[in-house]
């Protein structure tokens, strides 16, 4: 279980720039085996609230515990996915998954085998000698999932992994991403822009309003699973589009809340 | 479009002459082929003393080479060559590496290094003369060596660690890597290109520290040939003496790009041949 109480971050003025309040008293608690989705517009603070959560960043008040051990710094307990893969370029697709047991010392033949298993599972079998270069952006975010799925963490931090691809290639991760999530059940902490995203996966989505970056509120998201077989249907449903109608109508508001108020909508 | 397509639909040969080696080996060979045509005819032509055809020059290197003039000097220029630029490499790569990760060193050492890189390093060559005199020749050399290539291999090397992305250091520290994990696993590897692109330039530099030291301060080595066939006004000794240089200048450059492959192997292509193009000095 992780929990995140009262936590606020102010990054200090810089040169001619105001200094930013990031993140003000933030509460929000995820339950084990929860996937949980984060939603918000740009610069409100999801990437600073998740790179805490991974032990990457400091905060200025307020208390992150994971399973009741408060976060000091990165832990194996936690793996992350980034929105812009960070793949070593010269490491093999192979290298790249089982980075995180490298540094952990397990020995190599058994990394190899525990890589090669994760790379099936998402998908790359057959590509495993290639390097990140080679691959198309799709697959190479398969190989950012398969890195952190490779040290067996608890929990996996995912910033918008997919924001950076295509629709159709989205949409397939997606799909693979329940999958596999549906047969491992881990915590999962889903940071995105899109509402239909949020919803598709989430089993709860928080709604994160920008400067100062709070949780406005909390979705929870009914729809049943396995959702892995169904999304089609999922995403066809009078419930998804009843509350991914709700969300975009909080989203629009705060949007012209902040025109009104003189303010740079964010992109 | 069609250019392309042209391109790949051509027929190639197998065999040896495949058509990557052709394509590799047949645009440099032709442009020796013309320039030296070029240079035999105008010099034929213009028929100057300083400037004498190339079977002229070739005629010359064999005579020097028979008098055991070309081979000796080579290898006391090539041992040099050797000593003085294995320094360079590893002192220069770890005082960058130090710079480009230690802000502190950096910001005391900066002043030093641009000054000793943009000064003209023969200037401190009667220093050095000063210092080891005609007993240690050697030494001088070898200070001129270094002097002229270790600087760019500093400056590179800095620049290679400073711009290892942070993207990478931050993966490398949600995996709970160590600082000595990060610094061999991410940042060694990640800056690999920019601190052989310092390389490849640093060389051609210890080439040219090594023949200005042994042509203008103590004739020794090729340099030394060199200077000697100049006294006489011999222009064609001149130039054979050029021509070795040239070839070993060529040599180094390539034996140094022979292992940058080999390390930066993982590079696209196309930033390698960017690569290669910046690094011509
Ligand atoms: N290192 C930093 N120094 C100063 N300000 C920062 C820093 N990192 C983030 N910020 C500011 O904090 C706010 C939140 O940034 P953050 O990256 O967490 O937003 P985000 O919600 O992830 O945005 P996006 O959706 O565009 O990724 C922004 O206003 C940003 O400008
Ligand atoms: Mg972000």
């Amino acid at each position: 279980m992780i929990e995140i109480s009262g936590v606020s971050k102010t990054f200090p003025a810089r040169g001619k720039d105001a200094p930013v309040l990031a993140l003000k008293d933030v509460d929000l608690r995820i339950e084990d085996g929860e996937f949980l989705t984060i939603l918000g517009p740009s610069g409100c603070g999801k990437t600073t609230l998740l790179r805490m959560i991974a032990g990457l960043a400091e905060w200025d008040k307020g208390e992150i515990t994971v399973n009741g051990t408060p976060v000091r710094g990165p832990g194996p307990d936690r793996a992350m996915v980034f929105q812009a893969f960070a793949l070593m370029p010269w490491a093999t697709v192979r290298d790249n998954t089982a980075f995180g047991l490298e540094l952990r010392g397990v020995p190599k033949a058994q990394r190899r085998e525990r890589a090669d298993e994760l790379l099936t599972l998402v998908g790359l079998k057959g590509f495993e000698n290639r390097l990140p270069g080679q691959l198309s952006g799709g697959m190479q975010q398969r190989v950012g999932l398969a890195r952190a799925l490779a040290v067996d963490p608890e929990i996996l931090l995912m910033d918008e992994p997919f924001g950076a691809l295509d629709e159709q290639t989205r949409r397939l991760l997606q799909e693979e991403l329940l999958l596999i999530w549906e047969k491992t059940r881990k915590t999962v902490i889903f940071i995105t822009h899109s509402m239909e995203e949020a919803v598709l996966l989430g089993d709860r989505v928080a709604l994160m309003s920008p400067r100062p970056g709070r949780i406005l509120n909390i979705t929870q998201v009914p729809l049943p699973r396995p959702r892995a077989a169904a999304v089609d249907q999922i995403e066809g449903s009078a419930e998804f589009a009843k509350i991914t109608a709700n969300l975009w109508g909080q989203l629009r508001e705060m949007q012209t809340i902040r025109v009104h108020a003189g303010e740079e909508p964010a992109a | 479009m069609s250019v392309a397509a042209a391109k790949i639909e051509a027929p190639y040969k197998a065999g040896f002459f495949t058509r990557e080696r052709l394509d590799s080996f047949l645009p440099p060979f032709i442009g020796l082929a013309v320039g030296a045509i070029l240079w035999q005819v105008i010099a034929t032509i213009w028929n100057q003393e300083f400037f004498p055809p190339i079977t002229d020059v070739i005629r010359r290197l064999g005579e020097l080479t028979e008098q055991g003039k070309i081979l000796s000097n080579l290898v006391t220029s090539l041992t040099n060559l050797a000593i003085g630029f294995s320094f360079s490499v590893i002192v220069g790569v770890t005082l960058g590496m130090l710079m480009g990760a230690f802000r502190k060193v950096e910001m005391a050492l900066d002043v030093y290094v641009y000054a000793m890189l943009t000064s003209p390093s023969l200037v401190f060559a009667p220093i050095f003369f000063a210092i080891f005199g005609l007993k240690n020749i050697q030494y001088t050399i070898l200070g001129l060596i270094i002097l002229y290539s270790i600087w760019i291999i500093v400056v590179n090397t800095a620049a290679a660690i400073r711009t290892v992305p942070i993207a990478l250091i931050e993966m490398g520290r949600s995996y709970c890597a160590t600082e000595r994990q990060l610094f061999f696993k991410i940042i060694l590897p990640a800056s690999m290109p920019m601190v052989f692109a310092g390389i490849r330039l640093g060389m051609g530099r210890a080439v040219k520290g090594m023949i200005n030291g042994e042509m203008f301060i103590i004739a020794v080595g090729l340099g030394g040939v060199a200077k000697a066939e100049g006294q006489r006004f011999n222009a064609d000794g001149v130039l054979a003496v050029l021509l070795v240089i040239i070839i070993v200048a060529m040599v180094m450059q390539k034996l140094v790009q022979l292992l940058d492959a080999r390390v930066t192997s993982w590079l696209p292509s196309t930033a390698r041949q960017g690569k290669r193009r910046a690094n011509a000095d």
